[in-house]
């Protein structure tokens, strides 16, 4: 039972990840592995930056919500700062070459992280309050888990909302769906893109802030392996469909979570391998994902 | 009416070998039917014309018969042996080749290169399928720009090595597939000649989808009429320019002499 | 007697695309090497090595168009089967006791052990490949980056074969220039056949359209799976060579950071040629090496002038955003060496 409520709460976790790729996904055909520096650069900003492995808290020192709105706007702004100077160019190029100039931006930011903040791993006083537990039901849930379930449902309905109901969010659906179509109708690409790009910074910060609740440290590369599981989730939920990401990074965060605890010993360090094994899986049984896109299929 | 049970193989009599036979099929996209119950057999010695209305369903016919589309129901069989489930390449090595309605020539292949990577999948060594090649190229004319990039042609000579690509493959039977699109008069002329050629040189069955009339009909001994889906006529091109379902098929109600709905 | 003049043409051609590459680089190799320094003797081996390496990517992502990230597994297991077959002979039992007696007992010379850890990694890509590469497109490229994850996880965890985490010592160091030249001409003779081969023909042609490939009766996935394998060997073969620079290996050197190396390699050269790959790699090897004497530091005048490490990271990543920005298809545009239209004119003359 504890394990569930494990399984939910990471889950969660990778879902709002999941949300952010597959939100850029969506618009530009682009898989963004800067996200994981989204996510990084959202916790580094919470320090001075300095080489020490216990640094002084700057902008994570201040009120919670000036903080956490100040984190925000840091990420959003390197988000928006990435669209347009790096993938803006690229625009309309195949898939592989967003794929790898993504990928490059992310080893851009890992590099110079490294080079301001030094590569050694540091560890933070921030939000321990959370990690104290709450009794539900006879479970001690930590505060944190709560928070990260609370957050992904409050994003995911709130995104809904938007895509839904606004009139931005109706342009961004219709971008996703048929870019150049939309655009021959009046919507304006510039703006699609860049709030989708925006949006995936805010969730990108809530990811971070999260992390460094969770575990306490900074890593320079301590958003790789969420936006990793991210990035598998929404392909096995199949790109193209937000809900299906979400449900997908719920699926992979909860398979993990579900695997330590129910592995026996011998095998539980294998757990990641049996994961990604389970991504391959999934993808063979349906390549598309589990969502059915709906403009994929190639026109004889 | 009473001109769809008159339509297919049997009314004339084909069975069995040599030919390319599509069986009472069925082809529904959820609710649209997009076939409904044709009947094909095309010999190995002829030019068969499929036309039709846009939309009729010739490219999903052409899809049905070289393993693009799986038909909801009927079959479809190459010499009796029925292609159900088989991958396209397969059903291409086994002899149907086709044409697409844009070239979809390999841009960054050289022309020659282009007709060579199906030779070799007709069999026998890399010697004997460059000469096929060669040969094929140069009976359509392209030779002389074998070693260009294939994204250099002009759109006619990209038709052109379109077909020599499909041939390439030795096929018993070939489809195409609009040959005619963009072409003058002058092209089709010489579009008319070549396809003509292709039983008698080339030893296949030609299935011709077209809508330029004067091209079909100078090429066809036999023309199967589709009009949203189905069957509608099949007969000699004499027989089908006369045929007064068709003239409303193509032309609606206002057709002179169409008997009323 | 064309057949034969044709023959002797693609024969010339192929020796040609071959030369036109191996010789200015054995001649930059040869000059290099008399420089007498160690450390660049040392950056001229691993490049070299690392020309194997992505010679063996170009074979596949440059023919398939498929971008797989995960390639960098292949080397991992290569490199870890020449240290199962060629290490430390009185550590093995104890550090890796979990390989077979065999293994254990002997150990093989280092020319077979190159080659018998190039077919391991050739075989893992069969199994490997044979599933992933029935998917299309991105898909297949997610699925390969998920092996690089597979594998990294089990190497980093199978600690009674691979010292897990840690670093396995005592690699015999055994490869001089002359030897990662000669391997490099060999990957690059090898890519270059592959390239004129009817399955490198008709791999492009997969990649240029699927569909029409298919109706012309190719097999995309026993044609992508024969890639797959061919660039999994080159891999292997590499990463036996990389360990035997410093003579150790762990699992992290052949994970994400060696991974973005290679792919930035290729890509900056060009991903679509062999040309491509070992320009990649000459250009980028250069220009790490620039920033790592900037970074030991540079007298000028009486300062001691020195970039932070770290920096040569920032500047290939850079570099490699604009070369994507900006020349898209590398250094070398996908441009092949070809045989000059004079030589093959003089070629198609010849009496014979």
């Amino acid at each position: 039972m504890q394990s569930l409520v494990d399984a939910a709460a990471t889950g969660s976790l990778y879902a709002l990840v999941a949300l952010a790729i597959g939100l850029v996904f969506g618009v530009m055909r682009l898989i963004n592995f800067a996200q994981a520096d989204y996510i990084t650069i959202g916790a580094y900003a919470l320090i001075v930056p300095s080489a020490s492995t216990v640094p002084t808290l700057f902008i994570g020192a201040w009120p919670m919500p000036l903080m956490v709105a100040a984190v925000a706007l840091v990420v959003v702004l390197v988000a928006l700062a990435t669209e347009r100077l790096a993938f803006r160019p690229l625009r309309g190029t195949d898939p592989s070459t967003l794929l790898v100039s993504s990928f490059a931006l992310s080893f851009l930011f890992q590099q110079t992280i490294m080079l301001i903040f030094n590569s050694r791993p540091k560890s933070i006083e921030f939000g321990s309050a959370l990690a104290a537990a709450v009794e539900i039901a006879g479970l001690r849930v930590p505060g944190v888990q709560l928070l990260t379930m609370a957050t992904t449902i409050v994003a995911g309905t709130l995104l809904v909302f938007f895509l839904r109901y606004t009139a931005l969010g109706v342009e961004i659906r219709a971008a996703a769906e048929d870019f150049t179509m939309a655009q021959l109708l009046g919507v304006r690409a510039n703006r699609v893109i860049a709030v989708s790009f925006a949006i995936s910074g805010l969730l990108g910060a809530s990811v971070s802030l999260l992390l460094v609740v969770q575990t306490g440290t900074l890593d320079y590369r301590m958003g790789i392996m969420p936006v990793i599981y991210g990035f598998f989730a929404t392909v096995i939920g199949g790109m193209g469909s937000l809900p299906a990401a979400a449900l997908g990074g719920f699926l992979v965060g909860a398979a993990s979570q579900l695997l330590q605890a129910w592995l026996p010993p011998d095998l539980r360090p294998f757990r990641d391998a049996f994961v990604f094994g389970f991504v391959i899986a999934v993808l063979l049984f349906r390549p598309e994902g589990l969502a059915r896109p709906r403009a994929m299929r190639e026109r004889v | 009416m009473g001109v769809t049970a008159d339509i297919g193989p049997a009314s004339i009599g084909i069975t069995g070998d040599e030919i390319l036979e599509a069986r009472d099929v069925v082809v529904r996209f959820g609710g649209l039917l997009a076939l409904d119950r044709v009947n094909i057999a095309l010999r190995r010695n002829e030019i068969f014309g499929l036309i039709g209305p846009n939309g009729a369903g010739k490219s999903t016919t052409v899809n049905v018969l070289t393993g693009f589309q799986q038909p909801t129901s009927g079959e479809v069989l190459i010499d009796g042996r029925s292609i159900g489930g088989w991958s396209t390449n397969r059903v291409a090595r086994s002899g149907v080749a086709r044409t697409f309605q844009a070239a979809r020539l390999f841009p960054a292949l050289s022309v020659f290169e282009n007709v060579v990577v199906a030779s070799v999948n007709a069999g026998g060594s890399l010697a004997a399928a460059r000469e096929r090649a060669g040969d094929i190229l140069a009976w359509v004319g392209c030779a002389n720009r074998a070693d260009r990039p294939a994204s250099a042609l002009n759109y006619g000579d990209q038709r052109r090595v379109a077909i020599a690509r499909a041939l390439a493959l030795s096929p018993k039977f070939i489809l195409l597939d609009e040959p005619a699109a963009g072409m003058n008069e002058r092209e089709c002329d010489q579009l008319v000649t070549l396809v003509s050629e292709i039983p008698g040189r080339w030893g296949c069955g030609v299935l011709l989808i077209e809508h330029n009339m004067a091209v079909v009909m100078r090429t066809c001994s036999r023309i199967l009429v589709l009009d949203g889906g189905k069957p509608i006529a099949e007969g000699t091109p004499v027989a089908i320019q006369t045929n007064a379902e068709v003239r409303r098929a193509y032309l609606g109600d206002k057709a002179p002499g169409a008997a009323h709905r | 007697m064309a057949a034969d003049r044709h023959r002797l043409i693609e024969f010339a051609s192929f020796v040609w695309s071959v030369a036109a590459l191996a010789l200015p680089l054995g001649v930059l190799v040869f000059l290099l090497s008399r420089s007498g320094s160690l450390a660049v003797e040392q950056t001229v081996i691993e490049a070299l090595i690392k020309i194997v390496a992505v010679v063996g990517l170009y074979v596949f992502i440059g023919n398939s168009g498929i971008m797989s990230f995960g390639h960098v597994a292949f080397m991992g297991i290569g490199a870890y089967a020449a240290a199962w077959q060629t290490c430390c002979p009185m550590l093995k039992p104890i550090v890796m006791s979990g390989l077979p007696d065999i293994l254990l007992q002997n150990t093989v010379p280092n020319f077979p052990a190159s080659v018998a850890s190039g077919l391991l990694a050739a075989a893992a890509a069969l199994a490997a490949g044979a599933v992933i590469l029935r998917l299309n497109g991105i898909a297949a490229s997610i699925a390969s980056f998920s092996l690089l994850f597979i594998v990294n996880v089990i190497y980093s965890n199978a600690d009674r074969f691979t010292q897990g985490v840690g670093s396995i010592v005592g690699l015999p160091v055994y490869v001089t220039p002359t030897v990662a030249y000669a391997w490099a001409c060999a990957a690059i003779a090898l890519a270059c056949l592959y390239h004129r081969s009817r399955f490198g023909v008709a791999l492009r042609a997969c990649r240029e359209d699927d569909v029409a490939a298919r109706a012309a009766g190719i097999n995309v996935y026993v044609q992508r799976l024969i890639a797959f394998v061919l660039s999994a060997f080159l891999l292997g073969v590499s990463g036996a060579l990389y360990g035997s620079l410093l003579g150790t290996i762990s699992v992290d050197t052949f994970f994400l950071d060696m991974t973005f190396m290679l792919v930035a390699m290729l890509v900056v050269g060009g991903v679509r040629s062999v040309a491509g790959a070992v320009v990649g790699v000459t250009a980028v090897s250069a220009v790490v090496e620039i920033f790592r004497q900037l970074q030991n530091g540079i007298e000028v005048g009486a300062f001691h002038v020195a970039l932070p490490a770290g920096f040569q990271g920032i500047a290939l990543a850079l570099f490699m955003l604009a070369v994507l920005i900006f020349r898209r298809e590398g250094i070398t545009g996908g441009h092949e060496a070809i045989l000059p239209e004079r030589l093959r004119r003089a070629l198609l003359a010849l009496k014979k």
